[in-house]
């Protein structure tokens, strides 16, 4: 099992003021090392007109080691779609991948429904000022939903392996019917894409991580770290039904490893990151990012409701190679 | 079914014609429809004798939360040996503008009685440059090519009532009518300013080139005569560029009667040695669909 060091909570939204007037929530964070800085993007919430959540791309960065926070941004990063855009109701999450210079923002974008309660689709945006504002390459999505993956297209993570550009994200299977005639709830699911330009992507139809809880498993957040050869997902997943008031039925934290990137081994236990039994990670962890600190293996993540009470970090203390080897 | 036969388009089935249309149940008491797909079959040799008509929907709408759960609305259809493969537009409904569509596939195994989706999503969905409404698909196959010409909207117009769409004719094209590669141009040009809508290009081969009759109307205020659907005209040597010209398209609406207001959506055919129009009249097709026949063509249209 690998050794995980909590620092604990780094940040919190309610400590801070945000762009846009976001107050509440801050989600899924993920972290763009630059040499004097890191920069953690997330996703905060302001309310519109009618009341309901609208999530805006933010960030804050960091001493390298997370002694300090050196700023919190407060322009728009990002701005939403217009109009019955795939993005105009929030964009939640952002990742960020780096290649050169370049930044390119993987967005999922949200917009709303009547039947259900939101669509949602992946976008792309890019910074010409090393991550400060982003633009999009135009007003709509570059995955949506396909033939075999309906709707609900959500949580791209970037990487370039071998001259490919391979995306893993989550796309929705079903909605399936709320517990006493309550919301419909959805069924979602990791996948993965490939592509040659990290623009256009051709899905492979693999479904990488076998679920653990049954057909009825939501599984979210893919983020993948190569290690000599290996690679490491730490994603998250929870029960369709029950997961917002049942801490049994919650998100926790899940974790995978491949040689070949087909071939994925779930295996949960050997991560032994656990929800804290107390304080603000006491009942859940969910939108995990494992990332490179300098020379130390790190993960961020969120805890209780979604985020709402911000976000931690962990540093690796142990070999992450060593449990294949025992 | 209670109104509406809208979006004819043909498939030739020896001795009779099928022709499929959309149709609707009695609004919801939100007063929303819904929209299904039927057919009415006619004799082939006397096409205005109606053999049958449908008497349950050929697909049903899609699963809660799907992109068709709303609507199954136009159809195209196409034989692809024992199969008749159907290209519809399917309907959801959103919040802050009144819906959304993508283009669904759906084949027939049985001659085109009852129909069955290839998968639960859409077949074509949206991209950077087309980011919304994907609708009106028209599916035609010249050589070994297949061409999806479909409607791709820009942006919501705010207006009094609800929001409206402004959408512009977009092409595909695929080897095998299942994996399509976007064009990713407008091929029409608009004749109403940059609010102009176009859909429902349908395309014939006659004389030596292709015919596209399409239809475009302004994007506002649009439930009348003066602004509503009428049928435009392009020709083409190679299926790409175009060259508008509504007047030679030879069809207007009526001066009274049932497409006295607006004609759209023209389904055109080769039946026994005749081009056929099939085209909807009035309120999109609420009082039916109706025939014309082609009596010569234009200068503008020869080669």
């Amino acid at each position: 099992m690998m050794q995980w060091q909590k620092v604990g909570r780094i940040f919190s939204p309610a400590q801070h003021t945000l762009p846009m007037g976001c107050f509440a929530f801050a989600k899924s964070p993920q972290a763009v090392v630059f040499d004097r800085f890191v920069r953690v993007y997330f996703s905060s919430c302001r309310r519109d007109e009618s009341g309901k959540y609208l999530s805006h791309v933010c960030y804050a960065d960091y001493t390298p080691d997370f002694g300090a926070i050196l700023d919190v941004a407060q322009h728009q990063v990002l701005p939403l779609g217009e109009l019955g855009a795939f993005d105009e109701h929030g964009i939640f999450p952002v990742h960020i991948y780096r290649e050169g210079n370049e930044l390119r923002a993987y967005t999922t974008g949200w917009s709303r429904r009547v039947s259900v309660s939101a669509e949602s689709s992946i976008g792309l945006a890019i910074s010409r000022d090393q991550g400060r504002t982003f633009e999009k390459i135009g007003p709509g999505p570059i995955l949506s939903a396909s033939l075999h993956e309906p709707f609900l297209v959500a949580d791209g993570f970037v990487l370039k392996i071998a001259g490919t550009y391979h995306m893993w994200y989550i796309y929705g299977q079903r909605w399936i019917n709320g517990v006493l005639g309550g919301q419909a709830e959805r069924v979602y699911k990791i996948s993965h894409a490939t592509s040659d330009d990290g623009v256009v992507w051709t899905r492979t139809g693999c479904q990488p991580i076998p679920d653990s809880l049954g057909p009825d498993e939501c599984q979210a957040l893919p983020s993948v770290l190569e290690v000599d050869g290996v690679y490491h997902m730490v994603f998250c997943y929870r029960d369709a039904i029950g997961f917002r008031t049942e801490p049994g039925k919650g998100y926790r934290l899940g974790y995978a490893y491949s040689r070949d990137l087909l071939n994925w081994q779930r295996d949960d236990g050997v991560l032994g990151l656990e929800p804290s039994g107390s304080g603000w990670d006491g009942e859940m962890m969910c939108y995990p990012h494992i990332f490179r600190a300098g020379n130390r293996i790190a993960l961020l993540y969120n805890g209780n409701g979604f985020g709402l009470e911000g976000f931690g970090l962990a540093y690796l203390e142990s070999e992450i190679n060593e449990h294949m080897n025992s | 079914m209670h109104s509406h036969a809208q979006t004819p388009a043909v498939l030739a089935c020896g001795d009779y014609v099928r022709i499929f249309f959309c149709t609707r149940p009695p609004p919801e008491e939100t007063g929303l429809f819904t929209s299904l797909i039927g057919y009415v079959d006619v004799d082939s040799a006397d096409i205005f004798r109606v053999l049958r008509v449908s008497q349950a929907p050929v697909l049903s709408l899609g699963a809660r939360g799907a992109f068709d759960e709303f609507g199954t609305n136009p159809v195209s259809v196409i034989s692809v040996g024992d199969e008749v493969r159907a290209y519809y537009a399917g309907w959801s409904r959103c919040e802050s503008v009144p819906f959304n569509a993508a283009i669904g596939l759906a084949v027939s195994r049985d001659g085109g009685d009852t129909f069955q989706r290839l998968g639960p999503g859409p077949l074509l969905s949206y991209t950077p440059d087309e980011p919304f409404v994907l609708g009106s698909p028209k599916i035609r196959r010249f050589g070994d090519v297949w061409y999806l010409h479909y409607a791709a909207g820009r942006r919501w117009l705010k207006s009094p009532g609800r929001p409206e769409p402004v959408y512009r004719i977009r092409c595909a094209t695929s080897t095998d009518g299942l994996t399509w590669h976007k064009a990713g141009l407008d091929i029409i040009k608009p004749q109403l300013g940059e609010d102009e809508c176009q859909a429902g290009a349908d395309i014939v081969e006659f004389a030596g080139r292709w015919h596209m009759f399409f239809s475009y109307r302004w994007a506002l205020d649009f439930k009348n005569k003066a602004r509503g659907y009428r049928i435009g005209y392009a020709v083409s040597d190679d299926l790409l560029n175009w060259s508008r010209c509504d007047a030679a398209a030879g069809i207007d609406v009526s001066a009274e009667g049932w497409d006295s207001e607006m004609v759209s959506y023209a389904n055109v055919f080769h039946h026994n040695g005749t081009l056929y129009m099939l085209y909807q009249g009035n309120e999109v097709g609420r009082h039916g669909f109706g025939l014309a026949v082609l009596d010569h063509f234009s200068e503008e249209s020869r080669a």
